[in-house]
């Protein structure tokens, strides 16, 4: 009987919608701790990587339109301009669409080298509006926390891939 | 079903990828065009912050189960030391509170004497710090005090070492507070030892502080201290706020540069004050002795 069944890469089927929600919902939690003062500018920003990994293997769930609201959220915790996470996360969210067919022919390492400029471009989007509406960029350590969002890739594509995978088998049971 | 399909579609109906980034760009500086400007939008962000405040009290729970793990597992030694600093400073503040007590009866007479408003003791509430968003553009803290604890707008926020900042936005169960480090943040300030005037005014860097605008000939040293002017109605007189570490005299600049580090804990995790009712009647009300008698003078002659 094992031999019938196909051998081949899995066929990507959908996630239950709770595993994404409680995965964002995690990531904001973990955006939401409290970070030293030297890893402040270290930390990255979770709800963003969990997205984008969503944006990569769920674009039916996660789209353009999930990831600027997930922007305006992120705003909205931090209590800055409302809009200016937004604009950063659309544009992060194109790139993953626009990668997301070749993404999944990688693995999480290389993944990660090819989200790291998507990170990098939401940090710029970022640093270009607050300079429209008149704040001077004046750390350039600001940009440090797309290196350890790209590092948090990997453990977070592998740890949702296996939540996936697990979650679809008793999804098709 | 295409929809239970995790790919992108092949052939796309509907409004393509680019069009859609479009509109949505366009809706986020709309957005930041309202906010920024108009400031119309609090009442969502007042919603939104009433709902995350358990998921921000629940993401701080490991800090306070850490604190109090490492608080058990304190040495005796230790704490016998701690204990020893600690009652010989309570003595010294002991004496210090005793002379003040003095100086505050002999001031409060001096006052009366002279017929000038008397200063109001400040009133205060404890408040922990929930969040610290790392963002350069801006300096907040999120407290736990909202308007239901009766925290104001423009209310002024100290530690015990110095002023940190001022409430910006109240919700219903937190608030927003403003830190002096950010950008453009202005605090009239005076020189503690001369009472020269000026305003100090965030940079958006961590520790740092500008006082601007003053001219090449004032009279102000390094490690000087500004305490809070009082004459912008919205902080208190004295509050300490920052010391003069930098100054550059030359002439490169129309005005001296002015380097200070703020004296309170402004990249710090602990518990604040918000300083209740700080703002005093912008027309003060007549003290009922001092024009009775400046009248009493003007009759006589």
């Amino acid at each position: 009987m094992k031999s019938l069944a196909p051998q081949g890469p899995s066929i990507p089927v959908a996630t239950n919608i709770w595993w994404i929600v409680a995965s964002l919902l995690l990531g904001l939690m973990f955006n939401l701790l409290p970070w030293g003062e030297a890893a402040q500018w270290w930390r990255p920003d979770f709800v963003l990587v969990v997205g984008l990994f969503w944006a990569v293997h769920q674009p039916h769930r996660v789209g353009l339109g999930v990831m600027w609201s997930l922007g305006l959220l992120t705003d909205m915790v931090d209590g800055g301009m409302l809009g200016q996470h937004a604009i950063g996360y659309a544009l992060a969210a194109v790139g993953a669409l626009l990668l997301q067919r070749r993404l999944l022919k990688f693995n999480a390492w290389q993944q990660a080298l090819q989200i790291l400029p998507l990170l990098l471009l939401e940090k710029l989007a970022n640093v270009l509006t607050a300079t429209f509406a008149g704040h001077a960029f004046t750390d350039a350590r600001y940009l440090l926390s797309v290196l350890s969002g790209a590092l948090l890739w990997i453990p977070v594509a592998l740890l949702l891939q296996r939540a996936r995978g697990s979650a679809g088998s008793t999804d098709s049971a | 079903m295409p929809s239970a399909v995790a790919q992108t579609p092949l052939f796309p109906r509907g409004p393509g990828l680019g069009m859609r980034l479009v509109i949505y760009l366009l809706i986020s500086v709309a957005l930041i065009v309202v906010d920024v400007r108009y400031r119309v939008l609090d009442s969502a962000r007042a919603v939104v912050a009433t709902a995350l405040l358990p998921l921000q009290q629940a993401a701080q729970s490991p800090l306070t189960l850490y604190r109090q793990v490492s608080g058990f597992f304190v040495q005796h030694a230790d704490m016998q030391l701690e204990n020893a600093q600690l009652q010989q400073r309570q003595l010294a503040y002991a004496a210090a509170l005793l002379r003040y007590r003095d100086l505050e009866q002999e001031n409060l007479r001096l006052r009366n004497l002279l017929g000038a408003q008397a200063r109001t003791p400040l009133k205060t509430r404890l408040a922990s710090v929930v969040q610290m968003p790392r963002d350069p553009y801006n300096r907040t803290l999120t407290i736990d005090l909202g308007s239901t604890q009766g925290v104001r707008a423009g209310e002024p926020v100290i530690d015990e070492l110095g002023l940190l900042g001022q409430v910006t936005r109240v919700y219903p169960y937190s608030s927003e507070v403003t830190l002096i480090t950010d950008q453009d943040q202005p605090v009239p300030v005076m020189v503690q030892r001369n009472g020269l005037r000026a305003v100090v005014f965030g940079r958006g860097d961590d520790g740092v502080v500008d006082v601007r605008y003053l001219p090449h000939s004032a009279d102000i040293k390094l490690g000087d201290t500004l305490v809070t002017s009082g004459i912008d109605g919205v902080y208190p007189q004295g509050l300490p706020v920052a010391r003069v570490v930098n100054l550059d005299r030359s002439a490169n600049h129309a005005f001296m540069q002015v380097k200070c580090v703020p004296l309170g804990g402004v990249d710090r995790y602990h518990q604040v004050l918000v300083v209740e009712n700080a703002p005093p009647p912008r027309v003060p009300a007549p003290v009922a002795t001092a024009p009775q008698s400046a009248t009493h003078k003007a009759t006589k002659r």
